[in-house]
């Protein structure tokens, strides 16, 4: 079975503590005998809890190299912007793809082409449709929003994502120029990415074969760059749409071109903070798009990054800076002929993710909702999660769900307790028939 | 004749208190997702819920916040202590607030409370004074 999500647990190295279990943004995770169990439907991939782990205990399982190697013929690796900002902006980013092609990798493309192409086509958009829109280039935000919001899914730009648009492009380059099939991995900074691959986001199928996790391959680049000679003019430019590896920079390239109100936001609680005033109408309707990614400062932020962020931003912007040197241009060109390639359109409609429904039937439902909140006047309301959900409030969805047993709270097993002492002590003090009727006896007397 | 109506939600609303403004129309739209309602309908709820909140916490000296539910119909009833709408006809103009401009300066009070309630209800009754302060009633059609 295809998991529907690729953050996993170590159990061995699980000590129960519930720390993830609070943090988890969509309230995913639970404590059971002693370890933390994630619940697939729920899990949007935000990485929340691989971060909240002291034991590192959560992990995620991407691709391995020689995996890829041993059974791929003809693999192909995305470098995502975000990538570059794991090295200095001195090495040239020709140096860091001729490394990667040394691991084996028959080719490598960068998804900074494809996304100033979908840069393009969203400035489009936004003047050719009225209304507000949300960025689709982040899956945990699409996910959230399918999961948590999903009055908001007409707010998706219904265009696919940078990643998705190069691989479907390289997958008939290749097709047509050299009659290849090729695998196409991704060079993925988080799990949700990964993810994609299995289910992907508005479409039947990914073009991907997999993706490979930053860290999994960081090190043997890092070492082999020293090797790597260029001839001259060999350092060809990445776009200046790398960028978009950090917050902020996909609005900033579409404000290059034209005055637009837009807005970004980074890190998952500050999105849904968002996402719930975009709710109630609560933004102003001036704002005509929104840039949200999970991950604090953008993709630089990835879990399966290597370099710290405060690096990575400053890595990014000397890089890009390199560029308007060099390029002469500051900002990235508005036209561009081969954008013709790319096939925009999402093939199919984003859909929501109806879980949180107590029961289809409205009746039963809104007995089960009666029932929940009697459980949660019962309980004692302090959210201390030492019964393994993150509130009492989840632990009582639980308990009429009978996902959970209601003495899993201690203080209700103390209650339990106290009053079965109450009655034992009962039990005790009364004397057995026989000594008892003697009393009557002596009493009568 | 729609069925009998049961309470889901009752909250209290200080005057003033920005910080947990906000807090029925998330109750009521949780609520709303756990009973399965249509998401259109429940984001209009959300619109509604919180404009009326707003105005409770912004105009009034505090209230309160009622939903009743039936399978074809959800109420929404807010109430408040006063000091009441002085022109009902003014306050379902767009634009017309009577919001003091440090209010304003907050980005509330832009005029479009009870219109935009209006906009998204399929019933509104609102009633106020100055002894009773202001009582406003919602429906929302559940049944298409
Ligand atoms: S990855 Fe995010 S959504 Fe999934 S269990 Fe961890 S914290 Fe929850
Ligand atoms: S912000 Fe970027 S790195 Fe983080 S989860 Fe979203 S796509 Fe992945």
């Amino acid at each position: 079975m295809t998991k529907k999500h690729s953050v996993l647990l170590k159990e061995e190295k699980c000590e129960g503590c519930t720390n993830c279990v609070k943090g988890c943004p969509t309230k995913a995770i639970r404590v059971h005998q002693g370890k933390a169990w994630i619940k697939e439907d729920l899990c949007i991939d935000c990485a929340e809890c691989i971060r909240a782990c002291e034991y590192h205990a959560k992990y995620t399982k991407t691709d391995q190299l020689d995996q890829i190697m041993e059974s791929s013929e003809y693999p192909v690796l995305l470098i995502p912007p975000s990538f570059y900002s794991q090295f200095s902006a001195g090495i040239p980013a020709q140096k860091i793809k001729k490394s990667i092609i040394n691991l084996g990798f028959e080719a490598v493309f960068d998804v900074a082409d494809a996304a100033a192409a979908l840069s393009r086509k969203t400035l489009d958009f936004l003047n050719n449709n009225s209304g507000n829109y949300i960025s689709t280039s982040c899956p945990v935000i699409v996910r959230l929003i399918k999961l948590q919001y999903p009055d908001l899914i007409e707010m998706l730009i219904p265009l696919k994502s940078p990643v998705e648009l190069i691989a479907e492009r390289v997958e008939r380059k290749l097709k047509e120029e050299k009659n290849i099939d090729p695998d196409i991995f991704f060079l993925t900074p988080c799990p949700a990415k990964l993810t994609t691959v299995k289910r992907a986001i508005g479409q039947n199928k990914s073009f991907l074969t997999g993706a490979i996790g930053v860290e999994n391959i960081y090190q043997k680049i890092y070492e082999s760059l020293a090797d790597i000679e260029l001839e001259e003019k060999e350092d060809q430019l990445i776009s200046l749409a790398t960028i978009w590896g950090s917050e902020g920079g996909e609005e900033g390239i579409l404000r290059s071109w034209q005055e637009l109100n837009t807005l970004s936001v980074s890190g998952i609680k500050k999105a849904k903070k968002l996402l719930n005033e975009i709710e109630r109408n609560n933004i102003p309707e001036a704002i005509r798009y929104f840039e949200i990614t999970s991950c604090v400062d953008g993709c630089i932020g990835g879990v399966l990054n290597v370099i710290n962020p405060f690096q990575a931003q400053f890595n990014l912007e000397e890089r890009i800076k390199k560029i308007r040197q060099i390029t002469q241009e500051h900002n990235l060109v508005l036209k561009k002929e081969d954008d013709e390639f790319y096939n925009f359109a999402l093939s199919q409609k984003i859909t929501a993710d109806n879980i949180s429904k107590l029961d289809s039937n409205f009746k039963k439902a809104m007995q089960k909702l009666e029932q929940l909140q009697k459980e949660i006047d019962i309980l004692p309301g302090l959210d201390c999660a030492a019964c393994g959900a993150p509130d009492c409030k989840t632990f009582a969805e639980d308990v009429i769900n009978e996902r959970a047993s209601r003495t899993d709270c201690i203080f209700m097993l103390r209650k339990q307790l106290s009053r079965l002492a109450d009655d034992l002590s009962i039990l005790a003090n009364e004397l057995p028939p026989v000594m008892a009727s003697k009393k009557e006896e002596a009493d009568d007397s | 004749m729609s069925l009998q109506k049961q309470q889901i939600l009752n909250k209290e609303i200080e005057s003033f208190d920005f910080q947990s403004g906000g807090e029925a129309s998330s109750d009521l739209k949780n609520i709303l997702r756990k009973l399965g309602v249509p998401s259109a309908i429940v984001r209009k709820t959300a619109i509604i819920t919180y404009e009326l909140e707003m105005n409770v916490v912004i105009h009034s000296l505090g209230g309160e916040i009622t939903a009743l539910i039936s399978e074809d119909e959800l109420e929404i009833r807010v109430d408040d202590s006063g000091p009441g709408i002085e022109d009902l006809d003014k306050a379902f103009t767009a634009g017309f607030s009577t919001a003091s401009d440090e209010i304003r300066e907050m980005g509330f009070g832009a005029g479009m409370g009870l219109v935009n309630v209006k906009r998204y209800a399929d019933q509104i009754d609102v009633k106020s004074s100055k002894d009773d302060g202001t009582h406003v009633k919602v429906i929302i059609n559940l049944a298409n």
